[in-house]
């Protein structure tokens, strides 16, 4: 008797979350991450969210979740810098403004700002450069803040379709825009960007949106058809509830956020699929063969990477 | 039927009473039996951190920053119980007894009761209002500093205005030391107060550490509902407690204005008619300002000499803080005519002085004052400057660190004071055109101080007319001064050619490349103290400069430069022999083996050297 009440009335709240597009309660994101690192030789093994110079952070405040992703640029180790130092040390900082509330929803970029600036508050003295992108999701007014800087970036998926993306953001070819602390003297020949050069774009989100953030990792290696396929194999029925965006980092950190307003989740389908499309993009990088989106790009700028994509990510679980 | 009723009654009655258990059965049975008898409550121990950090007296960080700043305080402990030097702890400005070593430091004020220890403070708000059970301090770097933790009666988050405030100190001790800088949660006993509270007050003092002290997080315990009395224990008076001062204060000589009984004249004083007046004077210059208030109510010789202006030539207000008032001020009036020193600092909050008050006092008594303290005086307004600046044409010396309430527009009545030679604007709201106003007319300026002013927009212009006007300028500290250039530095050390203490910690924009540290070094002979903390772009040119033109050089941070290499230090600390203090934390090239090497040459330097484990 109990059950079968119980089982209509979730049977209700699916059906007319379902149907409502507009929704008076605010959504919540669930979140799954998955990523490969890189350094296989090195056996380093860094805390919770980074993977190989990658790094990332979900954090939650009253009124807004936040997704953030960072790309160390890797040139830095020639010059014996550890290049995820900076980016992990970036996010770490993001995630903490976040969680005290020192950040507006409507503008990513201060949050890009502010944490750039206390990086430069440590007394630590930091070196390195990254690339950053962060999604804000206003609970309240069901939209999404965004910023982008350099070439990691984000896909909104709407039934199916890619109906949001991010810009890459390159100086010149396997050069992104970044934020960056040169050591002394050095300012004129590193590349620094100011976080105000990021992208930035806000736009509305309905339930069932699908978001996936990714660093160049992904968007390198699989087209968007490949990953649009890999999402539609993603559970979602009403009944199951099983909601989730989720935000791929590339060269292995895979996020995901999940637009909806229910809180239950199937939370092994959601890193499932995390799963496969991360095993999918390392299986293409490794495939001599495949003419990915990077190949293509390079060969477009006179140099031929074929062989040098497998070269450049060495991928090992962490 | 009723037969059948009334025994399946019984039955059920029967059934229930025997499911239960027989506790159970007991305690209902009882708690019917006993009707109205109320059961007493189990008092529940609230646990709460700390939710807004109102007040402070400095921090290390920057004003618009979480890093080492004051509101790192509140909320959850970030930090604990790892123990390092983090970013997300609360940092004082200062540690050790190096800034009171400085020539900018005034010299302590005579009668400083012997139990007051405090140095620096900060104040937190919490949820909700407990009796405090117990507090627990998270020190997660050089632990040891708190010297007094006090509660206050006033809830901050309330739109009332404040009224009746009372402070009651939990606890209090002194300044301790502990032997590893390792994490640790300080949880003293705490006194048993009468008033819920909400808003805390931990005071620090960090002379015997050997490092910044860094605190996580404050955890409040108490019970919502007052303890029974029975456990609840009454305080012991304690003589020399200051909630006596204050009726002292207000009320002194009350009961021997009638005096004048040629009775008691005849009787005399015993041995103190036999003195000279003079001894008597210095006899009484030993005792506290509480002592000396209820010395004056003993017998009306005494009153006499308690009420003398010339015990009162110095007056520190400070350690009074928590009871000073209108009134106190009003009573005390008479006898500073001939005040020259006066600290009022981390006087007059939530209303416990006003600008009538204020300006009364310094109308009777600004006439001979030289000396001015009023740190963190949060009632301070652009009229009580006016006051200040009209009543003290002689004032040769003001402080209104951390003064942050102070609207820019009241800092232009400090350049009436033609006749300064020390100020301290530390994190006050000072803007462009009052600082200029101020260089060009007190051109005695000795000591300078404008750190974490952040509304000076432009530190290189400033630096230039300390150098046109302020010629005997002898200390200048510019912590944190974010766009001083080497063309500003340039000027300034070639016009302030007496400058022995120069504070650039944190200024980013300072370039060793363009040659300014080396310049610097060569123009200022006299160098005592110089801070470079945090300039990436400190080298090894700098310090072999720094060791061939500044022999008397006694205090030097160069913290977190890569570039510094032991060579060039070992040639500092062989040419400098007063050096005291040396801080190569976050230096890449100097390593805990570099220090313990250098430290054998010279085991009477401090060579610091922080870490994050």
């Amino acid at each position: 008797m109990l059950s079968v009440l119980s089982y209509g009335r979730l049977v209700a709240r699916a059906v007319l979350g379902g149907l409502s597009q507009t929704d008076g309660r605010d959504y919540s994101l669930i979140s799954a991450s998955y990523g490969f690192g890189k350094d296989f030789r090195k056996g380093i093994l860094k805390k919770g969210m980074c993977y190989g110079d990658d790094a990332c952070f979900i954090a939650r405040h009253k009124t807004a979740d936040v997704l953030g992703v960072a790309d160390g640029v890797g040139g830095w180790r020639d010059y014996g810098v550890d290049p995820s130092q900076f980016s992990a040390t970036l996010m770490r900082t993001c995630e903490r403004l976040v969680k005290e509330g020192r950040f507006t929803p409507s503008n990513p970029v201060g949050i890009l700002t502010s944490g750039y600036y206390e990086l430069l508050q440590n007394k630590v003295p930091l070196l390195g450069s990254s690339t950053a992108c962060i999604v804000v999701l206003d609970r309240r007014s069901h939209r999404l803040h965004t910023c982008n800087l350099g070439d990691s970036g984000f896909l909104v998926v709407r039934g199916g379709e890619v109906v949001h993306r991010s810009d890459e953001q390159q100086h010149y070819f396997n050069t992104p825009f970044q934020l960056s602390i040169a050591p002394p003297g050095a300012e004129g020949v590193v590349l620094s960007d100011s976080p105000e050069a990021a992208d930035s774009s806000s736009f509305d989100v309905q339930l069932g949106d699908i978001i996936l953030t990714a660093t160049d990792g992904l968007f390198d290696n699989m087209p968007d058809y490949m990953i649009l396929q890999e999402l539609k194999k993603l559970k979602v029925s009403l009944l199951d509830i099983s909601f989730c965006f989720y935000m791929m980092k590339t060269n292995s950190h895979f996020n995901a956020f999940y637009c909806c307003s229910f809180q239950t989740t199937n939370y092994d389908s959601i890193l499932q699929t995390a799963q496969s499309i991360a095993k999918q993009a390392h299986d293409l990088a490794y495939d001599p063969n495949y003419m990915s989106p990077f190949a293509q790009f390079a060969c477009d700028n006179g140099l031929n990477v074929r062989g040098k994509v497998t070269v450049l990510i060495k991928i090992v679980y962490c | 039927m009723l037969t059948l009723l009334s025994m399946f009654y019984y039955i059920c009655l029967r059934r229930r009473s025997r499911s239960g258990t027989r506790g159970e059965a007991l305690t209902s049975r009882r708690a019917v039996e006993s009707g109205q008898r109320a059961v007493l409550p189990v008092s529940v121990e609230v646990e709460q951190y700390a939710k807004e950090v109102l007040d402070f007296s400095s921090h290390y960080g920057s004003e618009n920053s979480m890093s080492y700043t004051m509101w790192n305080l509140a909320g959850v402990p970030n930090v604990y119980p790892s123990s390092g030097d983090f970013t997300q702890t609360a940092v004082f400005r200062t540690y050790g007894t190096w800034w009171e070593q400085c020539a900018s430091a005034p010299p302590p004020f005579r009668r400083t009761p012997k139990g007051f220890y405090s140095q620096d403070y900060i104040e937190l708000g919490f949820e909700e209002p407990v009796y405090p059970t117990a507090v627990e301090v998270f020190e997660t770097y050089y632990p040891g500093a708190i010297v007094q933790i006090l509660a206050c009666s006033h809830n901050p988050f309330t739109q009332n205005p404040p009224t009746d405030v009372r402070w009651e100190v939990l606890w209090s001790g002194k300044p301790t030391k502990v032997l590893t800088p390792q994490a640790r949660q300080f949880s003293p006993k705490i006194k048993h107060i009468s008033f819920p509270t909400n808003l805390l007050r931990l005071e620090v003092n960090s002379s015997l550490l050997d490092y910044y002290t860094e605190l996580d997080a404050v955890i409040l315990r108490g019970v919502k509902e007052r303890p029974m009395l029975a456990l609840y224990k009454m305080p012991i008076i304690d003589i020399s407690d200051l909630s006596d001062s204050e009726e002292e204060l207000s009320d002194v000589g009350g009961p021997f204005r009638q005096g004048g009984d040629s009775k008691h004249q005849r009787t005399g004083n015993g041995y103190f008619d036999k003195l000279p007046y003079e001894l008597i004077q210095l006899i009484l210059s030993h005792l506290t300002l509480p002592d000396l208030c209820r010395l004056a109510q003993s017998c009306k010789l005494l009153h006499q000499h308690c009420c003398d202006p010339l015990q009162y030539t110095q007056l520190s207000l400070q350690p009074y803080w928590a009871r000073l008032s209108d009134a106190s001020l009003g009573h005390l009036q008479s006898r500073c005519t001939l005040l020259q020193r006066l600290n009022l600092s981390w006087t007059g909050n939530r209303g416990a002085l006003t600008l009538t008050g204020f300006s009364s006092f310094m109308k009777a008594c600004g006439l001979s004052l030289v000396c001015l303290e009023m740190s963190c005086c949060h009632f301070l307004n652009e009229a009580c400057l006016e006051v200040i600046s009209q009543t003290c044409p002689g004032l040769q010396e003001l402080n209104l660190s951390s003064c942050d309430r102070l609207h820019p527009q009241a800092f232009t009545h400090i350049s009436k004071l033609t006749r300064l030679r020390r100020l301290v604007l530390y994190r006050t709201k000072i803007e462009q055109t009052a600082i200029l106003s101020i260089l060009t007319f007190c051109i005695e300026l000795r000591h300078l101080n404008l750190g974490s002013c952040v509304r000076i927009e432009d530190y290189d212009v400033v630096a230039s007319m300390l150098a046109a006007r302020c010629r005997s300028l002898c200390s200048l500290d510019l912590w944190r001064c974010r766009n001083l250039t080497d063309r500003g530095l340039t000027e300034l050390v070639s016009g302030c050619r007496m400058l022995e203490e120069l504070d650039l910690g944190w200024c980013p924009t300072l370039q060793s490349s363009t040659g300014c540290f080396q310049h610097l070094a060569r123009s200022l002979p006299r160098l005592r103290k110089l801070f470079l903390t945090a300039n990436r772009t400190v080298c090894d040119s700098d310090i072999e400069e720094l060791a061939a033109s500044c022999p008397s050089l006694q205090h030097l941070d160069i913290l977190g430069t890569r570039l510094v290499s032991a060579a060039s230090l070992k040639k500092l600390l062989q040419s400098c022999p007063q050096l005291v203090l040396l801080d190569v934390s976050f230096c890449s090239q100097i390593d805990m083996r570099v220090v313990q090497e250098l430290s054998g040459l010279v085991p009477n330097v401090a060579i610091k050297k922080s870490f994050t484990q």
